[in-house]
């Protein structure tokens, strides 16, 4: 006998598939796992008795596939990482925004107050905006209000994005925090695919301009990466960093592994990485 | 193929989000297209109403919705889910678009939708484009066409075009296509070359 997802074949007589969706997509899910369906012919679903001609067989078989497609959709939607990576995007596009904005603003403040001056003062960020505030009046005040309401909005954001990677990643978050597990996470483009990772990949990821830089010219390979955003990367010697970012990439692909299968936090685990990546950080 | 005044076009009725019309027909962009890319360099293989295309590597569905206006069917492959969402929407107003969500690699899992077809078209930017089109020749009638869209960046960052599509045509040959044509995609599209293939 030979199954097609229209129906059944046997010699010369055939049994067509009832026509409801439902049932449709399952044979042709059925028939996609046994992996060695033949392919369709619109003639024998007609001569079936299924459709009664090319246009009614393309009909059916669309909307089939269609359903079939929808199913497989929501599968794929449901092993994404419950929204973290749209909003570590969010995130990262804010910062862009507000640093824009904010070198904008300084300027404008300038042309107010030539007697201002920004190497004059050290402050950055969000303090520089708080000083502006202070002597800043109608349209000015206002762009520098919105910034900083930008800048709180980030703040909820990244509370929000800690908050969810601890549930979905509770070995990473514990290793390297929230927000740089979800950034890893979406600059490898999921978990899965985080957890698949060699950890040399894992390393550099987030510097892909220094990585193709170096593939196509030769220049130094990149140290590091989003890996670089962990304290005690950016916080040891120079000198040290690559040896501390190769560490903990290291043990951060195995927590990110226990994160996708085992799903559970493992304080040994975390006890043990935070000592490897501590000494890598000292001298020896 | 509809040409006016030197613009490539397609007859079809639906409009995708919108984009420009010429005297009732869509316009067909070589920037935005590489198929279109193709067309304008004066290559290519015509489409004719009575084809059946499988085309590997559908994202939003643009393309294939211009595709889909010369042809009789388009068995739209795409794995991303984002990209498929608008491929579904793009589908849903055309009656010879049927949209797969899988991924080219296992086309076990397509092979009980999908009938012969005369034409494969595949745009997917992966590494292993070549292996990906083999995989997927079982699906062509004899004397059916290839059209490989070879990104060389994504298979090797190091070398040139030129050596890559090379490489290609020695892979596709190996798995038993014979091309017909390697051609280049600059101006439109550095970096990028289409292989013309055919299955003897």
């Amino acid at each position: 006998m030979q199954s097609y997802w229209f129906g059944d074949l046997d010699g010369t007589s055939c049994q067509p598939a009832p026509d409801d969706l439902a049932v449709l997509v399952k044979r042709v899910r059925d028939l996609g796992d046994a992996r060695e369906a033949p392919l369709p012919e619109w003639d024998l679903a007609v001569m079936c008795g299924f459709v009664n001609n090319r246009a009614g067989y393309l009909e059916c078989l669309r909307r089939t596939a269609i359903s079939y497609s929808r199913e497989m959709l929501l599968v794929a939607m449901s092993t994404d990482t419950s929204g973290l990576l749209p909003m570590v995007r969010m995130v990262d596009q804010i910062d862009e925004a507000v640093n824009l904005l904010t070198e904008r603003a300084t300027e404008w403040y300038i042309a107010i107050h030539p007697g201002f001056h920004r190497k004059s003062t050290r402050v950055r960020g969000t303090a520089l905006i708080d000083l502006l505030r202070k002597d800043a009046v109608g349209p000015l005040l206002s762009v520098l209000e919105e910034i900083d309401r930008l800048t709180d909005q980030r703040r909820m954001l990244t509370r929000e994005i800690a908050g969810c990677a601890d549930k979905v990643l509770p070995n990473s978050s514990a290793l390297v925090g929230g927000l740089v597990a979800a950034r890893l996470a979406a600059e490898a483009g999921g978990i899965r695919e985080l957890a698949m990772m060699p950890a040399s990949s894992l390393q550099v990821l987030g510097s892909r301009k220094a990585l193709f830089a170096h593939l196509a010219t030769g220049s130094p390979p990149p140290k590091h990466g989003v890996v670089f955003q962990h304290g005690k990367v950016h916080g040891s010697r120079k000198e040290r960093r690559g040896r501390v970012a190769r560490v903990l990439s290291g043990k951060l692909v195995i927590a990110v592994r226990i994160d996708y299968y085992r799903k559970e936090l493992d304080p040994g685990f975390i006890r043990n990485a935070t000592e490897a990546i501590r000494k890598a950080g000292s001298a020896q | 193929m509809i040409w006016i005044d030197g613009q490539l076009v397609s007859p079809g009725k639906e409009l995708v989000h919108g984009e420009r019309t010429l005297q009732g027909f869509r316009l067909w962009d070589p920037r935005r297209s590489k198929l279109s890319a193709l067309y304008h360099l004066g290559q290519g293989i015509d489409l004719e109403p009575q084809h059946r295309v499988l085309y590997l590597g559908a994202a939003n569905g643009t393309t294939v919705s211009h595709v889909a206006d010369y042809v009789e069917v388009v068995y739209a492959v795409e794995s991303a889910p984002r990209p498929f969402q608008d491929l579904l929407v793009v589908a849903e107003g055309r009656d010879n678009i049927i949209p797969i969500m899988a991924d080219a690699r296992k086309p076990y899992l397509y092979r009980p939708l999908v009938e012969e077809v005369d034409l494969i078209y595949q745009d997917v930017a992966q590494r292993d484009q070549a292996a990906i089109l083999l995989s997927n020749t079982g699906f062509l009638n004899s004397g059916g066409a290839t059209i490989l869209m070879l990104k060389a960046r994504s298979v090797d960052v190091r070398r040139t075009l030129s050596e890559i599509a090379a490489e290609t045509e020695t892979l596709l040959k190996a798995g038993g296509l014979s091309i017909e044509k390697t051609i280049s995609l600059s101006p439109y599209y550095p970096d990028h070359a289409a292989l013309i293939g055919l299955l003897p």
